[in-house]
């Protein structure tokens, strides 16, 4: 049976803003599934439907095969939410904040102290014991939610954007704690991100969003030729300069995307290495001035342009 | 039922920050002592023997807002810096939430009303209506701290910041004390601020406690009138305050 199965979700917003335009998506059990897009997707909209908090518009929406209209008691005491916003009660502590989410889920004392105990250790909070949760840091509230998250034992753990404005090392290690929360305890999870590196690295299937809609689903590996696909970068002196080598450089590589930006042009990539040497070679024979060329990673706006460029579906 | 986790939550809320226990209930001190002091001479004139049992069952009304108030504020803090939303995706009964809160709201309330009773003590007040009078206004004030925090809570979700709610609390709260008979007998009022008076609800809570303590008898009728009038608004207020959140996930 799918986690979750979502068909022609749309939410339109009192105000007007439709933030969900007829989505589709398929989560199975025990998958590590990422959602990527920019800011303003609709990315935390799909998550706060998900999880009970906002009714959609219109479309089906299952939760281990339970209708989310007429279930939702039933699906909220499977599931938990880790938010973009960490929603610690601050006048708790630490361990008075994860009794009271089994409290909430009703969970029996004795079994909710010992999995509190495994929590603790597992995520590593055994040294804030003693100091009061307004001290901590972002990073360590944040490893706080989760873990009051999982008191619960759900069976799928959202999260959305879990690793929003970290530096690299602590992205790491979160994507550590995510695999370990997958292995350890059998939990599906459901998060959202607008890192390719993150997306691609931690999860089993990877659903790319633009404007309210899914544009994509697959694996990594089925992803890769748009997720790992290199750019080239040329830069000329001035905007004249760029315009003649976009003639020249579209001419050589006729059939792929070369897109112009001010004094800068960008190639998709087959083979970033050749690509590059073909690419210098043309630009000193036919005399063309530039500046710099360089291979780059791709960001979500290139493969974007890349998956509407080739009219994928 | 989940009534029990939200309650402790708030309680231990109000346990780190005690000093608003103290900041709701200064206000109302200050006048049972001034007027204590300063007005119970003149008031002998009257015919008000003891003035400070008189203004009591006023100055509990004005317990009972200003300790309430402060439960509204909370819905704001917990929805910046704390569980308010995490709690609205768990599978908690929404009324559960609801009571929960206002349940804290009206054992605060409690905890302040003692304090004025003990230090009415000094002012020589007496409880003239005995043990079943006790009773009684206990249930009063239970009734009335009810329906002012289910009101609090409601208008909490509906303003967007605390300073709104703090400005809109303090335009109700002085105008239903000063159209009340908190602190002078409505037989002194004539025309329309009589009326005005007497369509307050809050009058006839007052009026109600004053007779308990005073008097020491109270006409069946005339209490049965309160215990109604203050079900039906709680009934009111708790339902105002049970759609405001149903509302919260309606964007
Ligand atoms: N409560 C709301 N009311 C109205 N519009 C909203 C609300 N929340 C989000 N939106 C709009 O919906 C769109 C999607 O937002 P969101 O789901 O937060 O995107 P993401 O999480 O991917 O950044 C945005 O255009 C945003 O402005
Ligand atoms: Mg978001």
């Amino acid at each position: 049976m799918d986690a979750i199965y979502v068909e022609n979700l749309v939410k339109k917003y009192q105000n007007g803003m439709q933030a969900l335009n007829g989505v589709s998506l398929t989560v199975k059990e025990g998958e590590i599934f990422s959602l990527l897009g920019e800011n303003g997707a609709g990315k935390s909209t799909l998550i706060n439907i998900l999880t009970t908090y906002l009714r959609p518009t219109s479309g089906t929406i299952s939760v281990f095969g339970k209708d989310i209209h007429n279930e939702a008691a039933v699906i909220r005491s499977g599931i938990a939410c880790v938010a973009q916003r960490t929603s610690i009660d601050t006048h708790l502590s630490l361990t008075e904040n994860m009794m009271f989410q089994s409290k909430l889920y009703k969970i029996p004392k004795t079994e909710a102290k010992d999995r509190m105990e495994i929590l603790i250790s597992c995520f590593g909070l055994e040294r804030y014991l003693k100091y009061p949760v307004s001290s901590y840091s972002g990073g360590v509230k944040r490893r706080l939610d989760i873990a009051l998250n999982m008191m619960s034992n759900p069976k799928i753990l959202f999260l959305d954007e879990p690793t929003v404005g970290m530096d690299v090392q602590s992205r790491m290690a979160m994507w550590e704690m995510m695999k370990k929360i997958r292995s350890d305890f059998g939990t599906t999870i459901f998060l959202t991100t607008h890192y390719l590196e993150e997306a691609e690295s931690l999860s089993d299937t990877i659903c790319i969003m633009k404007d309210g809609k899914e544009v994509l689903q697959g694996t990594p590996h089925t992803l890769r030729q748009y997720l790992q696909q290199n750019i080239l970068k040329i830069t000329f002196a001035d905007k004249g300069a760029a315009k003649i080598g976009l003639k020249q450089i579209a001419k050589f590589f006729s059939g792929r995307k070369v897109v112009l930006h001010e004094e800068h042009l960008s190639v998709c990539c087959e083979n970033s290495q050749v690509d590059l040497k073909q690419a210098g070679h043309l630009l000193f024979e036919q005399n063309i001035a530039f500046m710099g060329i360089e291979i780059l990673q791709p960001s979500l706006e290139d493969v974007f342009i890349r998956l509407t460029s080739r009219g994928v579906s | 039922m989940s009534i029990f986790p939200i309650l402790w939550r708030n309680v231990k809320w109000r346990y780190h920050n005690a000093f608003t226990i103290v900041i709701t209930i200064l206000q109302p001190m200050l006048w049972l002592l001034l007027y204590s002091a300063v007005a119970g001479q003149s008031m002998k004139g009257v015919g008000i023997e003891n003035y400070t049992a008189f203004i009591l069952p006023g100055l509990i009304v004005l317990v009972c807002f200003s300790a309430c108030c402060s439960g509204g504020i909370m819905n704001y803090l917990m929805k910046a810096d704390g569980s308010f939303f995490r709690v609205l995706i768990a599978p908690v009964q929404r009324s559960s939430i609801v009571i929960g809160q206002i349940l804290e709201a009206v054992l605060c309330t409690f905890i302040e009303v003692v304090i004025m009773f003990v230090v009415s003590l000094f002012f020589s007040v007496k409880i003239a209506s005995g043990f079943m009078g006790l009773v009684l206004i206990v249930f009063l004030i239970f009734m009335t701290a009810f329906f002012i925090s289910g009101l609090a809570y409601a208008i909490s979700l509906s303003l967007p910041n605390e300073v709104v709610y703090e400005t809109v609390m303090s335009a109700i709260i002085l105008p239903v004390f000063f159209l009340s008979t908190a602190l002078f007998p409505v037989d002194t009022l004539t025309g329309g601020l009589k009326i005005a008076v007497n369509l307050n609800p809050f009058t006839h809570v007052i009026n109600a406690l004053r007779a308990l303590i005073l008097d020491g008898n109270i006409a069946q009728s005339d209490i049965i009138f309160v215990i109604i009038l203050l079900a039906v608004l709680c009934c009111i207020s708790f339902s105002w305050a049970l759609h405001s959140l149903k509302k919260e996930m309606n964007l």
